[in-house]
């Protein structure tokens, strides 16, 4: 990505989002202690937000004041298909992890995304997605013992089935 | 020197040689790994290790910790997503070099100067231990407070173009690391009154998203390009290589050790300060900085390596954690009935030497496994976009995941992922966002000692400033970053060249 002596589609709200949200900041920093101490708990978040205003101020004006790029827009240079896409699957991600669980919803996710950014056949899809989140499981949840959100799959069940069945039914 | 003996015991034991080739295999694979960090990886399978011989626990850690610090280069390298916080700095190079398809040559490279800084840090670690440890005792708050600061100017350099940017992503990050209860008064900061604020916003979340998520979101722009074949005809670097960069190397292997040697600043730091001091000091790179320059690699990745030695010098003689890892084990070694400190190198020295012994053989593995294994790591990314990327977003949310098992944290990775992608879009840079975090806790914990025991008095703290030669020191450094990057000094400078 580029800096800006020319405006990219976007960037003038962007700077004044992060110039609002700064000032946000430093109002609640200042709303932890007041100008109580210098040791006080706001001392550090008073300095760092108001950092942030000065320098997000200045990025503002700089950014206001240079030209716009006539070139690029915001459909196709900032938030094209396949980005929006991948964010909208992010979200979905977020949304259905804890109702389906991780395994039903990792496995749409990298279905879904593949399918959407690659076009390729079903089957290709179906494959890698599968295998995928197969090498994912296996390290995270059966050698790391990471617990993901089980969701409508019973995980524990079917490794106690395969912790049986590897044991010879013991 | 007694005890000496058992440094050479984990090279003898079959047992113990095997745990140090497992650990250091799996350090750099989960090193590699966005979201493995090697904190969560030592603190995950020295669970497993509570139950066995010290000995055995130890190699096992040895080995995960070198290995870990290592292998966190080889995504940096090749996705632009540094496997750890350590490796932050190597993308910077490392991946314009990947993208001009020659992260074979960096990767060796890497490799090699790994090696070197971690042997350099184990010899450090091992003659002048007393010495470092000395020093580092006698670092007051206010140091501690500047050389956070330090760490903060590089933002400067790191922040490429946009000076104010990156400043702004700086001050982002330190006030992201002061979420939470406040450890000192347990006042709230920046909580809204959500509980799940007051334990803070996890750093791992913070750096997956901004590294992992945004990273994978800029790179479906180009979803349909082809994959970057990787050159990776030539691993091994030539001599003439290693000898060209071998003065820069060793320099950088000093500013490892000492970063490496105080207490709180690990791997990461002493990446940074090196490639700060690479960027300064190497005044004709054959390619420039930020776009493949060989030194940009060489510089971070011989100081992380070497502080993982400077990292035990505190750990063994003073019980004093040098980074996160330490900690941990520091924790594991108490369960083991071992008490680090000054009365262990007394009391135990065939322990220190044992774990000296472990590093220097986990370094050697790191080498063999470091120069062999990437060609099927690298056909890793020669693998198509469209599977490549769903792939890597998901690893990134699992990982975020798997630190604190919280949806809370998928949730903020997300967040920063979406945030770092706008950012990446308008050129502000990531890495000082994550710098910011790391530092805020030392910069304020330190801050708050330093002006306390000053008396709240701003006068007292610079009158204190001016009486101590390391403080004297440290002050100047940073009054050079600031002066260096004014526009009087570079018209001076270019005017004088």
């Amino acid at each position: 990505m580029r800096e800006g002596h020319i405006r990219r589609p976007g960037e003038a709200v962007f700077s004044i989002l992060m110039a609002a949200f700064s000032l946000f900041l430093l109002w609640k920093a200042i709303e932890i202690d007041g100008f109580s101490a210098l040791s006080s708990s706001g001392a550090l978040p008073m300095g760092a937000a108001a950092t942030m205003v000065v320098s997000a101020v200045l990025i503002a004006m700089k950014t206001l004041k240079s030209e716009p790029d006539k070139t690029e827009t915001f459909a196709v240079n900032i938030l094209p298909r396949d980005v929006w896409t991948g964010v909208a699957l992010i979200i979905a991600y977020a949304v259905l992890l804890v109702p389906l669980g991780f395994l039903p919803t990792s496995f749409l996710f990298l279905f879904v995304m593949t399918k959407a950014l690659s076009g390729r056949s079903w089957f290709f899809c179906l494959w890698t997605s599968a295998v995928t989140l197969v090498s994912i499981y296996l390290v995270f949840r059966v050698v790391f013992a990471v617990l993901m959100p089980e969701g409508i799959v019973p995980e524990g069940q079917i490794l106690a089935w395969f912790g049986k069945l590897l044991s010879g039914g013991k | 020197m007694a005890g000496f003996s058992s440094f050479f015991t984990p090279f003898i034991d079959p047992k113990l040689l095997f745990l140090i080739a497992t650990g250091t295999w799996a350090g750099i694979y989960i090193g590699a790994i966005p979201g493995l960090s090697v904190t969560m990886a030592v603190s995950i399978l020295i669970s497993f290790t509570f139950s066995w011989d010290v000995l055995p626990a130890l190699a096992l850690m040895a080995g995960i910790y070198m290995g870990g610090v290592y292998g966190g280069s080889r995504t940096a390298i090749l996705l632009n997503i540094p496997g750890a916080p350590a490796a932050i700095a190597t993308s910077l190079d490392g991946y314009p070099l990947a993208q001009k398809g020659q992260a074979g040559e960096a990767i060796g490279i890497t490799t090699t100067v790994s090696f070197f800084g971690g042997m350099l840090g184990i010899l450090v670690l091992a003659t002048a231990a007393p010495i470092v440890s000395e020093f580092a005792v006698r670092v007051q708050p206010r140091d501690y407070m500047m050389l956070a600061i330090l760490g903060l100017l590089l933002v400067g350099s790191l922040s490429g173009e946009s000076l104010i940017k990156g400043v702004f992503a700086g001050a982002f990050g330190l006030l992201i690391g002061t979420v939470g209860m406040d450890p000192l008064t347990v006042a709230d900061r920046f909580t809204f009154g959500f509980d799940a604020l007051r334990g803070g916003i996890s750093f791992v979340a913070v750096m997956i998203g901004m590294f992992g998520i945004s990273e994978a979101l800029v790179q479906l722009h180009d979803v349909h390009k082809e994959a970057v074949r990787q050159n990776i005809s030539k691993i091994v670097p030539s001599w003439a290589t290693i000898l060209k960069h071998m003065p820069l190397s060793l320099r950088c292997s000093t500013i490892g050790v000492i970063i490496g040697a105080l207490p709180g600043t690990g791997g990461d730091i002493a990446a940074l300060m090196a490639y700060d001091h690479a960027k300064r000091t190497v005044k004709n790179p054959e390619v420039p900085f930020g776009q493949g320059a060989i030194e940009g690699l060489v510089a971070p990745e011989t100081a992380n390596n070497a502080a993982v030695g400077g990292a035990y010098i505190p750990m063994m003689t003073l019980g004093i954690p040098g980074d996160s890892v330490t900690a941990i084990m520091i924790g594991a070694l108490f369960i083991h009935g071992l008490n680090p400190g000054p009365m262990l190198m007394i009391d135990k020295p065939d322990m220190f030497w044992y774990i000296v012994g472990s590093l220097t053989l986990g370094t050697i593995f790191m080498l063999i496994f470091g120069l062999t294994g990437i060609r099927f790591f690298v056909k890793v990314v020669e693998m198509p976009r469209t599977v490549l990327l769903p792939m890597i977003i998901l690893l990134s949310i699992v990982g975020a995941y798997a630190v604190n098992n919280s949806l809370t944290d998928v949730y903020w990775t997300l967040a920063f992922g979406v945030l770092g992608y706008f950012m990446k879009c308008y050129g502000y840079q990531l890495g000082p966002v994550i710098l910011g975090v790391i530092l805020s806790r030392l910069l304020d914990d330190n801050w708050r000692r330093a002006i306390i025991s000053d008396q709240e008095s701003l006068w007292l703290l610079l009158k204190g400033t001016l009486m101590s030669p390391l403080s004297i020191v440290l002050f100047g450094s940073i009054i050079f970053l600031l002066v260096s990057k004014t526009a009087l000094w570079k018209r001076l400078f270019t005017r004088a060249a």
